[in-house]
């Protein structure tokens, strides 16, 4: 989407292939005859603004065609599209716009309209903030904010036109093609999911961000549209799976944005009869860096695999020193479609780095290297905790946690301890029906773990663990909770 | 106290200090403390404290290692073992 190439591009398919459905949006089927249709009438609200050349306007995310028009006729006016979350607060939202310099606030109207609020921001918002450069990004993402404001970050144009490229070759996509799209649109999987595949001139089932959670209505989408590439979280998968279906339309399927629960890895092979497995890692900075070809049989954990066409991969040691061959340690990834940079300058010196000729980004994740030259995703950097002075991998935790069969998922956080230091809480939830308490799962916890990584508290419940928007649990509300209670 | 004073005691101050907010009916006597990270080195030392002072234990005489608090059981017949004959 990051370019008016791309929008140029959706265009020629409108005038060669009208009736070709390009987005299925719950009951309604979009053409591209028709998305072009509403992409040319909302161009002309746009120039009603009078905007300058290359102005940046906000266009916030929201899953509906409408918006996907909007920012098609943003990109085709040769203006910038900053697109965060929608459910980002006015605050939030306000301050991002200032530090982008946006104009407007736009959305897409039902009637294939614009509302315009212009933006004033407050002076010196955008002190310190790079001036998006419309010549070499028309898309402005959002990093997912779980600590203080969103970073903005500008995808490349030429970025966005190589990722497009080797995703349409390594998945072999064609204007046949249907993806279900499940991220929300301000994420980075729907630059694959969504505008890789209206590049291409295929179909895209947007689901809706409202019905995301509803196992049903999600198996049906893929079932209706027939449904050929699947990407998203475990928890799309599990929602998938949820009443038993099987889906053998769908040739690819794509696993990313966290560790892949080797119990449900189990279960996903055989609903996806016909498809290729992939684990892909990647985040807002660099897009994809890394893929691996899964075999479901071979169980978890998933290694994340090798560095994808293009893309150097680096595996610093303690002393910050690239290993040169096996060992474990943080990863930096340079790929072809790697940001220059978050808006705000000072963010960048911290983790963006040049090695020899090219610019690394520190993705924080800590990466074991095999001798095969197979990649393992260990966890977050700062997710290593010092329990009683031995450094614990809260991830590794909550693997072994979820590992028991009664388990359907875990989250570990660390508390502040007055005694310890630092103490482990483990919140859980259990397999309905299974009768599993925690002195049950702490038996199982003893005979897998060091004795300091048992998690000090162990809850049990049988709902579901809080979510953020991108469908993760939420460690950071569930870590809030805890201390709450602490403190009560 | 008898024998089974004792082991409601302890086993409602292990369940209390260690284990609070998490269901603990099936804490019987056998489970392994230790083992399942339950009482880890610093709860050792709060439990140690805790029997000597409530049961009146001759502390120098308590062999302070995991095995003997291992589970409530174990606990109990420490207790036991080493109770002033008067009380």
């Amino acid at each position: 989407m990051p370019s008016s190439r791309l929008a140029e591009t959706v265009a020629a398919h409108g005038d060669s292939h009208p009736h070709r459905i390009a987005l299925h949006y719950n009951d309604e089927a979009v053409s591209y005859g028709r998305l072009c249709d509403l992409t040319r009438r909302l161009r002309t609200g746009l120039t009603r603004l009078d905007l300058p050349a290359g102005s940046t306007v906000c266009v916030p995310a929201h899953k509906t065609p409408g918006t996907v028009a909007l920012l098609l006729a943003v990109l085709q006016e040769g203006h910038t599209a900053l697109a965060p979350s929608p459910d980002l607060g006015s605050a939030a939202l306000d301050r991002l716009a200032g530090q982008a310099r946006v104009s407007h606030l736009l959305t897409a109207t039902e009637d294939g309209g614009i509302t315009a609020v212009p933006v004033r921001p407050e002076d010196g918002a955008a002190d310190g903030f790079t001036t998006p450069d419309p010549g070499r990004t028309g898309l402005l993402l959002t990093t997912s904010g779980s600590t203080g404001t969103p970073k903005i970050v500008p995808i490349e144009a030429a970025g966005f036109d190589a990722f497009a490229d080797w995703a349409t070759e390594e998945f072999g996509l064609s204007d046949r093609d249907t993806a279900l799209s499940y991220a929300p649109l301000n994420f980075d999987l729907a630059l694959l999911d969504v505008w890789t595949f209206l590049r291409l001139g295929a179909a895209v089932v947007l689901v809706d961000r409202q019905r995301a959670t509803d196992a049903a209505h999600l198996a049906g989408l893929a079932a209706r549209h027939r449904v050929t590439f699947v990407q998203g979280v475990p928890m799309m998968y599990r929602l998938l799976l949820e009443h038993g279906d099987s889906f053998g339309t769908v040739r690819h399927v794509v696993f990313t944005g966290e560790q892949m629960p080797g119990e449900l890895l189990g279960r996903v092979a055989p609903a996806f009869p016909r498809a290729a497995f992939h684990n892909v890692f990647g985040c807002t900075e660099t897009n994809d860096s890394f893929i691996h070809r899964v075999d479901p049989d071979l169980g978890g954990p998933l290694p994340i695999g090798r560095p994808i066409r293009g893309t150097e991969a680096l595996v610093l040691d303690a002393d910050g020193v690239p290993l040169a061959s096996a060992g474990t340690g943080e990863l930096l990834v340079s790929t072809p479609f790697q940001t220059t940079g978050y808006l705000r300058r000072d963010l960048n010196d911290a983790v963006f780095t040049q090695v020899g000729d090219r610019i690394f980004y520190r993705t924080g994740d800590i990466v074991t290297r095999t001798a095969e030259g197979l990649h393992h995703l260990e966890g977050r950097a700062d997710w290593h905790v010092k329990v009683r002075g031995v450094r614990t991998n809260l991830q590794e935790v909550e693997n072994v946690i979820a590992a028991h069969p009664d388990v359907t998922e875990a989250v570990v956080v660390s508390l502040p301890d007055p005694q310890a230091g630092v103490r482990l809480h483990a919140q859980v939830t259990s397999r309905p029906g299974s009768g599993l308490t925690s002195l049950r799962l702490r038996t199982h916890l003893g005979r897998h773990l060091p004795r300091h990584a048992i998690p000090g508290s162990v809850h049990l419940t049988a709902v579901s663990l809080p979510r953020t928007s991108t469908g993760k649990p939420d460690r950071n509300l569930i870590k809030q909770n805890c201390l709450k209670e602490s403190d009560a | 106290m008898s024998s089974t004073d004792i082991a409601g005691e302890i086993r409602a101050y292990v369940a209390a200090e260690f284990l609070a907010g998490e269901d603990t009916a099936d804490l019987t006597g056998d489970y392994d403390l230790i083992d399942s990270g339950v009482i880890d080195s610093l709860g050792l030392v709060r439990l140690l404290s805790h029997v000597t002072h409530v049961y009146q234990l001759p502390v120098d005489e308590i062999e302070f290692g995991p095995d003997n608090f291992r589970t409530v059981d174990a606990i109990v017949a420490l207790v036991e073992d080493h109770r002033p004959a008067a009380v």
